[in-house]
């Protein structure tokens, strides 16, 4: 045979993007069927709850709670993105520096983050503040531990080489240790992600005063069972919303990093 | 001596091990390099040879003598100095495109100077057009030609190569070191290069130093009288190579012999 051409390993991607969405539609079924089958009050029908989110985003909780949220849960995480990752390449570079301070990242780490929350309530009371500086909290961790890791595993080649071009200090930093750390760091920024979103719907259920979080907790806490229901598809699909974008924008930075891990390195 | 572009005087380097203890590596090297010389190190495996290379380039500091390079004590790598390391796979930055890994190595020119430099490195080494191409889209022996380039666009007055060519298939080895070689012609670079392959430090070379195993000294200075150019068939057909190539093997067998059992206990 003439031209046999491989095909692909994994299907086309509108294929997979295809199975995603017939994954949804499959637990959607069975969500609706469970509630009609149950027929109760505290279990609507996913085409109920789907109204319901409906309701959420077209209502005036577009403004009051939605949108805070968002605003919470993009500086929080933009915040941690930014200590994590510089105070993760100084903790990967300086051996000195990680002697010194990895019981204290370990404690810190450690700490609950349900426990932090009456605490910051204390400090920076009920409101947005208290939220942003919880999402700090808990979602910094995994940027600073990735990003150190990455730098301290750097081919110590890479920085002779680096250095015998007369880069030194913040130019080392940023031009070699920052892309060179970056698919740790990528790593580290998703699980962040992920972080941030769930650690501000618990801050601003136990103390937001608006918000996401308190919106469900407050419908609950009133009975408005379909509402809470509601809250929950919008928060799942804020969560892959934000997801979705940190993929296309990780793949952009990323892109070089493709074909090295392709096996194209030692030809 | 005011026309030796490196001195080494009395170098010596230890190394604290991860339990505390030092390690002596380099007991006591000296050297001077001439202009627009061209001089190997070899020696047996785990004579610290890269641990010479790095301290007489500034990139550790060495425990003890002195590193002049252009009438200049170095406490860091100097201006004028280029590196070319063993693994190029490491040393290449794989997010920056070919042409802007040699830009690198260009920072202090003008923009229009320093495209310029790079388009006439790329040349010099064969890269001419792989400016846009990524390092893991050429094969190993275009990378190390690459760093090359990169060592070559700033103009160095001394190259240090350590292990250049050890990543590369042989014949891959014999075109880089003619490519290394008509450089080397063509400029007024001083060259120091530490490698295990006699064949080929005795192929590029003025001068020849032994490395005895650690703590190393040198141990032998073989000079190297083959007529320029040399070409890898006509060069390596000569009994003379032949010969010299015999000469240092056997000093680096002697000093490998002295260091059976202690060799390789720490990674080179």
């Amino acid at each position: 045979m003439i031209g046999v051409k491989a095909g692909p390993r994994r299907g086309s991607t509108i294929a997979r993007a295809g199975l995603g969405w017939l994954g949804l539609a499959i637990l959607a079924t069975v969500w609706q069927l469970l509630g009609m089958e149950l027929h109760t009050a505290v279990f609507p029908t996913f085409i109920t709850s789907l109204v319901a989110a409906w309701h959420v985003v077209t209502s005036s909780t577009l403004t009051t709670d939605i949108i805070p949220s968002l605003e919470r849960t993009a500086a929080g995480f933009l915040i941690s993105a930014i200590i994590g990752i510089t105070a993760g390449m100084v903790i990967g570079h300086y051996e000195t520096v990680r002697d010194w301070t990895s019981a204290v990242v370990d404690f810190m780490r450690s700490l609950p983050t349900p426990l932090l929350v009456p605490i910051a309530i204390v400090v920076f009371g009920i409101n947005g503040r208290m939220v942003v500086v919880t999402i700090i909290s808990a979602a910094v961790w995994p940027i600073l531990i990735n990003t150190a890791n990455g730098t301290s595993t750097i081919e110590p080649t890479m920085i002779d080489t680096a250095k015998t071009y007369g880069l030194r200090g913040r130019k080392l930093f940023l031009k070699v240790v920052l892309p060179a750390a970056s698919p740790q760091i990528f790593a580290g920024l998703r699980v962040a992600l992920s972080v941030s979103l769930a650690v501000m719907v618990v801050a601003e259920m136990l103390g937001g005063g608006s918000g996401i979080g308190y919106f469900i907790a407050n419908a609950q806490q009133s009975f408005n069972i379909d509402g809470s229901y509601g809250g929950v598809i919008v928060l799942g699909c804020l969560g892959w919303i934000f997801d979705t974008l940190f993929l296309m924008f990780e793949r952009r930075l990323l892109a070089w990093q493709r074909g090295t891990v392709g096996g194209l390195l030692d030809v | 001596m005011s026309d030796s572009v490196l001195s080494i005087r009395n170098l010596q380097v230890s190394i604290q091990s991860r339990d505390g203890s030092m390690n002596e590596i380099t007991r006591d090297v000296s050297l001077e390099l001439k202009e627009h010389e061209f001089v190997s190190i070899v020696g047996p495996s785990g004579s610290g040879k890269t641990t010479l290379l790095r301290a007489a380039s500034g990139l550790r500091p060495p425990s003890g003598g002195e590193v002049i390079f252009d009438q200049k004590p170095i406490n860091d790598v100097p201006k004028g100095l280029a590196i070319v390391f063993q693994e190029y796979n490491k040393s290449l930055f794989p997010w920056l495109t070919i042409g802007k890994n040699v830009a690198m190595g260009a920072a202090e020119y003008s923009n229009q100077e320093r495209a310029e430099r790079v388009e006439k490195a790329l040349i010099q080494v064969g890269l001419s057009g792989f400016a846009t191409r990524y390092p893991w889209e050429l094969s190993g022996g275009m990378q190390q030609r690459a760093a090359l380039a990169r060592a070559m666009v700033s103009n160095p007055r001394l190259l240090m190569m350590d292990e250049p060519f050890a990543s590369v298939d042989a014949l891959t080895r014999n075109h880089l070191e003619d490519v290394v070689q008509r450089l080397w012609d063509s400029s007024t670079f001083a060259a120091l290069m530490v490698t295990h392959d006699v064949g080929e430090a005795v192929y590029l070379s003025d001068r020849v130093l032994v490395l005895s195993a650690r703590p190393s000294t040198v141990l032998a200075e073989i000079k190297i009288d083959l007529a320029r150019p040399r070409s890898q068939i006509e060069t390596r057909r000569t009994g003379r190579f032949g010969e010299l190539v015999a000469e240092v093997l056997e000093r680096v067998e002697e000093a490998g012999r002295a260091s059976v059992g202690i060799e390789d206990t720490i990674q080179k």
